[in-house]
């Protein structure tokens, strides 16, 4: 029932994780951080089985971070979703798949936009300008179609990240420990 | 010659510190033909020559010197043409591979460095002989835009704004140093490729049996292109250089009449 | 509902008419009933050839990717361009080498031999038997429906404009009676030098 939402603004993603750790009945942390920074303006938030979730976020940033090193360019969003697909897809057909759901949110200096990817266990991917995965979609995805609008404000993109995480708090059955919210722009990455 | 002892290994320095097997190599190159690049402002040019061995020999349609890797990159070659293939066709899959991981184009000295690093496996680890093979590269990526390279059987490369490999890369080479302009357009850098190559090769005139030619620029859209060039465009810019054999065209054209 | 064809949903449709093919699919994407994009094409070109991709979302990506790479290398190689007959075959052979772990799409090949000016289309099952067709060829979650669109619409040497017309109501009609299909879809109409692709708009619901 972990919650992860990524919504798109003119010039930055908005990304908000639970803080909650869950194992069975008992929360056993509540500042979680479900997210990693793989590049200087990427960032990666997951949901899934736990162990697989950390290990397969903290693999694609390890490569991700070594091909930064030996390149000295910074990879785009967009490459490194494609990079993030094709080892979830090498992993899909393989013994033991990660079971990892991702929202990859970005912005590429290069081209000045910024970029949310939806990616799932299976590898399926999509660009898209608001996301969510697990339980969270359902509540939250019809109040994004109602009020996101292409090339909000980031005060506005707050607004409509602030009522999805009312809705949460009155739907969900279980307390997930409010939660934390990156916002990825052109000057990289920072919590508020 | 005192090199003898040192030769048959690839691997063995001799006591003056050389890998004689990558000179040999080298050396093989200053034979082959001449292979120029010019980088202008908005593209670049790479001229090569082929050298023909017999009237009987069937005039392939497909390039012999020239190779384009992917959409925005092309190499011109001078060594050994069966190792150049090789080589050539291991950075086609090395950039087709790169395309499906990241879904961008591989940048330019990125694919140069891959090859290169495979070149030199060959002067390090043991049984092999190098490739006998030095590339120009020509390519545009989004970063650096247009870039010039060389690269050589030992597996050095750099980044030139114009450059010569092959047989008299040496005169090439001062020539280039002598008429390069910098912020030169790509007609320009044409006009010197071209007149470069026909001062180190040994005919007074050029022909397009004789020469290569390939040009990477963008289009009026702004889209990166690369054009190998057909025989008859290559003899339209001969003539329009007047390096065309006019005489003897001039003559053909009277015996058919 | 675990049936990895189903999950995502989506359709495709190809058809011949007189010197002219057409191939249309649906945009949308899906996670069993739950729609997350609604911008999501199903039909790739590759030279000559179009090719049409349902199925799970992830092995429509990886295939995608695939076939760019071999047709890029195939371009490289041959100095020519794809012709749909034998991209067809290389679809067939691509998908017959994972036959015991095998990707889970319906592609659907469509096109005009750019030398013969032959319309060709064909359709596969997931380890690559060729299905030929002279009439249409469909793939996807709503493929009852589309063959019995296709059945009643489809007449033997429409011309282009037609052949939009009857291809567009057949994919139209029969994603709307399907759960797992629809939210767009996009119609490409090629004859031997034009390809004209149109966005139909459609219900999103």
């Amino acid at each position: 029932m972990d919650v992860i939402i990524g919504l798109t603004t003119k010039d930055a993603v908005i990304v908000a994780t639970s803080m909650a750790a869950v194992r069975g009945v008992s929360i056993l942390k509540s500042d979680d951080d479900k997210t990693r920074v793989v590049a200087p303006h990427t960032l990666v938030a997951y949901t899934g089985e736990p162990g697989d979730t950390v290990q397969f976020a903290e693999y694609v940033q390890a490569n991700i971070q070594l091909h930064g090193m030996r390149n000295e360019t910074e990879l785009s969003p967009p490459a490194i979703t494609s990079f993030v697909r094709s080892e979830l897809a090498k992993s899909l057909r393989s013994r033991k798949p990660y079971q990892v759901n991702i929202l990859i949110a970005g912005y590429d200096t290069a081209t000045e936009k910024p970029y949310l990817y939806w990616v799932d266990y299976l590898a399926s991917s999509a660009q898209l300008p608001y996301a969510a995965h697990g339980y969270a979609a359902y509540y939250t995805l019809s109040l994004l179609d109602r009020w996101h609008k292409k090339d909000i404000s980031l005060d506005e993109g707050m607004k409509i990240m602030e009522m999805c995480v009312t809705e949460l708090r009155t739907r969900l059955p279980i307390d997930f420990k409010g939660v934390q919210i990156k916002i990825i722009d052109r000057d990289g990455v920072r919590t508020v | 010659m005192g090199s003898r002892r040192y030769d048959s290994r690839t691997t063995i320095f001799s006591p003056e510190g050389r890998l004689y097997q990558v000179e040999y190599a080298l050396e093989a190159i200053s034979h082959a033909g001449t292979s120029i690049g010019v980088l202008a402002k908005d593209g670049i040019v790479l001229a090569a020559e082929r050298k023909v061995t017999s009237k009987l020999l069937e005039q392939d349609t497909s390039a012999e010197k020239l190779y384009t890797i992917n959409n925005n990159m092309i190499c011109a070659v001078a060594g050994l043409t069966s190792d150049a293939s090789i080589l050539v066709n291991y950075a086609r899959v090395y950039a087709q591979d790169y395309l499906r991981l990241y879904n961008e184009d591989i940048p330019c000295e990125q694919l140069v460095r891959r090859l290169c690093d495979l070149k030199q496996g060959y002067t390090q680890h043991g049984g092999l002989r190098p490739f006998g093979v030095s590339f120009i590269y020509a390519g545009y990526d989004s970063r650096y835009e247009f870039q010039l390279y060389q690269s050589n059987p030992s597996g050095n490369y750099g980044g030139w704004k114009a450059t010569s490999v092959g047989a008299n890369n040496a005169t090439a080479q001062t020539l280039l140093k002598q008429d390069y302009k910098e912020d030169c357009t790509l007609a320009e850098a044409c006009e010197l490729a071209i007149k470069v190559l026909s001062k180190t090769m040994d005919a007074p005139t050029l022909t397009s049996e004789k020469v290569e030619f390939a040009t990477v620029g963008k289009d009026k859209e702004g889209n990166v292109y690369c054009h190998l060039l057909k025989p008859s465009e290559i003899d339209a810019l001969l003539k329009k250089f007047g390096l065309a054999k006019k005489s003897e065209d001039d003559e053909e054209q009277q015996g058919t009449a | 509902m675990s049936d990895p064809s189903s999950i995502n949903g989506g359709s495709v449709v190809a058809m011949v008419g007189k010197d002219c093919v057409a191939i249309g699919c649906d945009m949308r994407l899906g996670m069993q009933a739950l729609t997350v994009s609604n911008d999501f094409p199903k039909i790739f070109q590759f030279n000559n050839a179009f090719l049409g991709l349902t199925g799970l979302a992830t092995d429509v990506i990886t295939l995608s990717e695939v076939f760019r790479y071999k047709v890029n290398l195939y371009n490289l190689r041959e100095e020519r361009k794809i012709e749909p007959e034998t991209f067809a075959n290389l679809v067939s052979s691509s998908l017959y080498e994972k036959r015991f772990g095998p990707y889970f799409v319906g592609p659907v090949v469509a096109g005009i031999n750019s030398k013969s000016g032959k319309p060709y289309i064909c359709g596969f099952d997931l380890i690559g038997c060729i299905n030929f067709a002279k009439d249409f060829v469909v793939g996807g979650t709503s493929s009852e429906q589309l063959f019995g669109m296709c059945e009643s619409l489809w007449e033997p040497d429409l011309e282009p404009d037609d052949l939009f017309e009857t291809i567009s109501q057949s994919l139209l009609n029969a994603q709307d009676r399907d759960a797992l299909s629809g939210w767009g879809a996009i119609v490409y109409i090629i004859t031997k030098d034009k390809v004209v692709k149109r966005l139909l708009k459609t219900r999103q619901d």
